[in-house]
């Protein structure tokens, strides 16, 4: 006994999938949106050559493991966080903490404790306490939804934010925390432009691997369902607060690895790269590139790292305007994105 | 009244409350003096929270969802008169004067006068007069106003004499306005002919002495500048809503479109204020001197003091336009129910655009004082705007009472909060106490009937 | 689990649903009040009742969507004062809701195997696709004749067809009660047959079934039980022949 589809006449023999061609010139946007970033990256990088090229890269691959991460929460389960930068300020604080050069700290007046570990002692460390911090703050946050969780997220940002600024007994305040260690496995020390740009690279194929792996599992098709309707997935037994925290706890974790990539590559960080509008500019990234693909946040994140370097060249912006001058144009491209195109560039999720 | 989850969370939220009770008791037993600097302290910058909510809450009710870009509109405020009295009264230290900007306003002006002419008298007067004349006319008005906006913003130093025409006809429409009204009012009856030649009589009489007062005090510049912002955050506002949200409004799914959307506006926005006038921190001039006056061993400053009136004044303002205008029942229509309202023949658009440009205004109002406090920066927007959100989270969200009940609120428990710790705390102590609260009184202490 | 054990107990009845003066209130309307009813284990049971007589409410309040006000919901034999949404399952019970909720932005083949999968979190997060559920899911799919539409998303389909989807969901989930909130309402006539079809086998199986219609045709035609709500009290209860005929039914609800 099976019904039959009959209530539609649209169930007609599926179309076999048109060429490259004729896709483009039907208008598909994904299409489009991965070829011209694709070709941008590749004519700039032949363009200005490859010192260019892996600064570029490198700063793409930590923006790429905060996007990522944050498409998890955002487009996965439906949560429009906007305090990520938190978790990377904390995975980037632990970082910088534990491994910044003890002798270094001993000639300031104003010391703080160092540690002097290895990159790879700490960076487990960074994760785990993002981590941490990601329960209790998730347990906190489990109650609230759509434009309140907005609010709480933008006020975690805030509290994480003042508290780097403030905590001055171990994050020196708004001085910053110099000397923090480049990676080493043995005796070699990661400290070359190239290698630092493979290591990184390295680090985003994991996230990307551990990310495709949690959304492509049963877990992650229950977080689409808990992003479509929370009330109706708890029917079918599910704990929703529990994928909802551990979702949020395993994004924060990868955000505390961005943040200990990102102290070590700098060498040195102050609370201004933890600020909210950086947290923003995150969501915005996400949510171009597209919400619910992890594809899409590598594309997002490329697109907004190469917008920066793009804006560089153009005469009619004053180089000390191109932060800006890139932020204007984010804020337009969400608004145009909200108005024709909510599921970002190449998303499977409409807002 | 208030509504708790379940029983732990009314034991967790009765302890948490007596301790925060007690610790303020104790507080001010220990040092009276002190308490009654910071209770002032939290009333003045409670008063712009208070100002910020209202804004928020005025909009939320009518479309449901928060619109960031009053983040935008603080800033624009507070820039609006840096802009306006940076030749002036800044010793011209910073002057700042750029064609395009006055352009940009001017065009946006006109835009807003465009519209306005168009959907209150087009259908009206097209009838009698020909589509193609009142279009033209319409056209022309709407040019003049945006020229006279742009000449206003180019000499701002000129402003009082240059606004004083207009001003003066504003209140000399709203005398005989009133006059007629309160003719209609008091006898029931159509006023005669007389009553009108008197109307206007004393409406021009009244106009007039306020524009040759205005035109001969340069002091009222100041003030002229606060109108001049507060209006163009309102027109920008207002624009937004027309010119863009209509259409997301249309096919927006859920109030998160709505959000990013305005996200993406308060970016744009706030960089373009950082290009324009720099990030660095600027002054405002003080507009009522410094002294403070000593009260009980607290330090009380005037300024603060206005600042405090002006939220009641805020309030009392919108309550009467709420309460007491057929204009504030169709925002409550609207507010309960757009479709509806539209069925019953409000124009819902209309209605909506004026809710936005008084909450943009609002706004912008609150960013002009608080930049007169302290100082301004392009992102000061973004810190009062989550601020006004909390409060009108914390108030009640939709709630008029609770907008102003929670922007006072939550002055306080910022500044008792910091008692014990530095004054940098602050931002962290607001943002932790919204968190609790909103998990123990979702709806906040007001909420909403519905 | 904040259930304490007072509020469970076991008992064997010969229901399978039973509520002992449930009430829900919105405010001051009251939309159930002291409601005590027993639904007979296998069987069909039906719940009418006019427009906002809580029936809808009811089923939430049976399923956890909605916390109770008071009193006691017996679920296949267990007591509960509190209904957790996500223990119903395994009490034995599943649902449709009334508006049709499903997981718009997912494809129709993703909607049936999320209820297939594993609870459990730890083991959800290593699980990849089964075989089992592959094929459970393809059986449900081809039963709700959902198959040619798998890979369209859920907000694509008719409403017809989410409908339809819907009872799909619910019955991919082998439990002993399915509780279905107007299955009937803006179905095609066509699908109505079906679908009855699929309520009969379900009790041919030996589950119970309850559903809330306002087709009396399929009222009289399809359940044993039949439970009138009215103003969310009971107005009365029992077998639906004997049920249909009583003179206070006739008059309070079905008028002529």
């Amino acid at each position: 006994m099976a019904i039959s589809a009959q209530t539609d006449a649209d169930a007609a023999a599926e179309a076999p999938t048109p060429g490259l061609i004729t896709r483009l010139a039907r208008g598909n946007i994904e299409l489009w949106a991965n070829l011209l970033v694709i070709t941008w990256a590749i004519v700039f990088m032949a363009w200005q050559g490859t010192g260019f090229a892996i600064t570029i890269g490198t700063v793409f691959a930590i923006w790429a493991i905060l996007a990522v991460s944050l498409n998890l929460v955002v487009g996965f389960t439906g949560l429009l966080s906007v305090g990520h930068v938190g978790f990377f300020g904390i995975g980037a604080y632990t970082m910088a903490v534990l491994t910044s050069n003890a002798s270094y700290e001993a000639a300031r007046t104003d010391a703080i404790p160092t540690y002097g570990w290895p990159f790879f002692a700490a960076l487990p460390v960074a994760v785990v306490l993002a981590g941490v911090v990601a329960v209790v703050v998730g347990v906190a946050f489990n109650r609230f939804r759509d434009d309140i969780f907005v609010l709480v997220s933008f006020g975690f940002a805030i509290i994480a934010f003042n508290t780097f600024l403030n905590l001055r007994e171990i994050t020196r305040g708004a001085f910053g925390i110099h000397e923090i260690e480049k990676p080493a496995i043995g005796g070699w020390v990661i400290d070359g432009e190239l290698e630092f740009l493979l290591f990184s690279l390295a680090l985003l194929a994991l996230v990307v691997l551990v990310s495709w792996l949690v959304v492509s599992s049963s877990f992650g098709r229950v977080l689409t369902a808990i992003r479509e309707d929370e009330e109706a997935i708890a029917v079918f037994g599910y704990r929703v607060t529990h994928y909802k925290l551990a979702i949020w706890v395993i994004s924060a974790m990868m955000a505390g690895l961005a943040g200990g990539l990102f102290a070590s590559w700098t060498s040195f960080i102050d609370p201004n790269s933890f600020i909210l509008l950086e947290s923003m500019l995150l969501v915005s990234i996400v949510i171009l590139g597209g919400l619910a693909t992890i594809w899409g946040s590598l594309l997002g994140a490329m697109a907004f790292v190469l917008m920066e370097e793009g804006m560089r060249f153009l005469p009619f912006i004053p180089p000390e305007y191109v932060g800006q001058a890139r932020q204007i144009v984010l804020g337009v491209l969400l608004v145009l994105l909200m108005l024709f195109r909510p599921q970002g560039l190449v998303g499977k999720y409409r807002l | 009244m208030l509504e708790l989850r379940d029983r732990q969370n009314t034991l967790l939220a009765i302890a948490l409350t007596a301790a925060t009770v007690a610790y303020l008791g104790w507080k001010v037993v220990e040092s009276p003096e002190q308490a009654l600097q910071f209770a002032f302290n939290g009333l003045s910058v409670g008063a712009i929270y208070a100002l910020l909510a209202m804004g928020f809450t005025l909009v939320y009710s009518t479309v449901w969802f928060f619109d960031l870009y009053y983040g935008a509109a603080a800033a624009i405020g507070a820039y609006g008169v840096y802009y306006l009295r940076s030749q002036e009264a800044l010793g011209g230290q910073y002057e700042v004067s750029h064609p395009s900007l006055n352009i940009a306003f001017g065009v946006i002006t006109a835009a807003v006068v465009a519209w306005a002419l168009h959907t209150r008298y087009y259908r009206r007067l097209s009838r009698r007069y020909g589509e193609r004349t009142v279009t033209v006319a319409g056209g022309v008005i709407a040019v003049l106003a945006g020229l006279y906006m742009a000449v206003v913003l180019t000499f701002p130093t000129e402003m009082n004499t240059l606004l004083s025409p207009a001003l003066g006809a504003i209140v000399a429409l709203i005398v005989y306005a009133v006059v007629r009204r309160g003719y209609r009012a008091t006898f029931g009856a159509p006023e005669p002919a007389a009553v009108v030649a008197a109307a206007t009589a004393v409406g021009v009489l009244a106009g007039g002495a306020i524009a040759l007062a205005v035109a001969g005090a340069a002091g009222s510049r100041l003030y002229l500048s606060w109108a001049v912002s507060c209006v163009l955050a309102g027109a920008v506002g207002l624009a937004l809503y027309r010119g863009l949200y209509v259409y997301m409004l249309e096919r927006a799914r859920s109030p998160l479109i709505m959000l990013v959307a305005t996200l993406g506006v308060l970016l744009a926005l706030t960089a373009a204020t950082t290009i324009v006038f720099e990030a660095t921190p600027r002054p405002l001039p003080d507009a009522f001197g410094s002294d403070p006056w000593t009260i009980g061993g607290a330090n009380i400053k005037g300024f603060n003091v206005f600042t405090i009136v002006m939220a009641f004044v805020g309030f009392a303002g919108l309550w009467v336009l709420l309460r007491r205008t057929s204009f504030g029942k169709s925002v409550r229509a609207v507010g309960d129910d757009e479709e509806v309202s539209k069925v019953v023949g409000i124009n819902t658009t209309v209605v909506i655009a004026v809710v936005f440009f008084i909450g943009a205004a609002y706004a912008a109002f609150a960013g002009i004082l608080t930049g007169h406090d302290t100082a301004i920066q392009p992102r000061m927007g973004l810190l009062l705007l989550l601020k006004g959100w909390i409060a009108s989270v914390v108030g009640g969200i939709g709630n008029l009472y609770g907008a102003i009940v929670g922007g006072f609120v939550l002055g306080m428990i910022e500044q008792f909060g910091i008692w014990d710790l530095a004054g940098e705390w602050r931002d962290v102590v607001s943002f932790g106490v919204l968190i609790l609260f909103l998990s123990f009184w979702p709806k906040g202490l007001l909420p909403r009937r519905d | 689990m904040t259930t304490e054990p007072a509020d469970r107990t076991e008992t064997t009845e010969d229901y399978s649903v039973e509520t002992i003066d449930v009430s829900k209130h919105f405010g001051a309307v009251r939309a159930v009040q002291e409601l005590s009813v027993s639904i007979p284990r296998r069987g069909i049971t039906s719940i009418v009742g006019p427009n906002g007589s809580g029936k809808s409410t009811f089923v939430n309040l049976l399923s956890g969507v909605l916390p109770l006000d008071g009193g006691m919901v017996i679920l296949d034999g267990v007591s509960l004062r509190v209904v957790h949404a996500h223990e119903v399952p395994d009490l034995g019970a599943t649902r449709t809701f009334q508006e049709v909720r499903l997981f718009d932005q997912i494809s129709v083949w993703d909607n049936i195997m999320v209820v297939l999968t594993s609870r459990k979190l730890l083991p959800a997060l290593l699980e990849r696709t089964k075989q089992e559920h592959r094929d459970e899911a393809e059986r449900i799919l081809k039963l709700v004749g959902m198959w040619e539409k798998r890979d369209s998303l859920a907000m694509d389909l008719s409403y017809g067809q989410r409908k339809l989807l819907e009872i799909g969901r619910a019955l991919a989930l082998n439990v002993q009660i399915y509780m279905f909130d107007e299955p009937f309402a803006g179905l095609f006539p066509q699908m109505i047959e079906p679908v009855k079809d699929l309520v009969r086998d379900l009790r041919d199986r030996g589950r119970t079934i309850i559903f809330i219609s306002h087709n009396m045709d399929i009222v009289r035609e399809l359940p044993e039980h039949l439970i009138v709500l009215d103003s969310g009290r009971l107005l009365t209860e029992g077998d639906v022949h004997e049920v249909l005929s009583r003179e206070e039914v006739i008059e309070a609800y079905l008028g002529t």
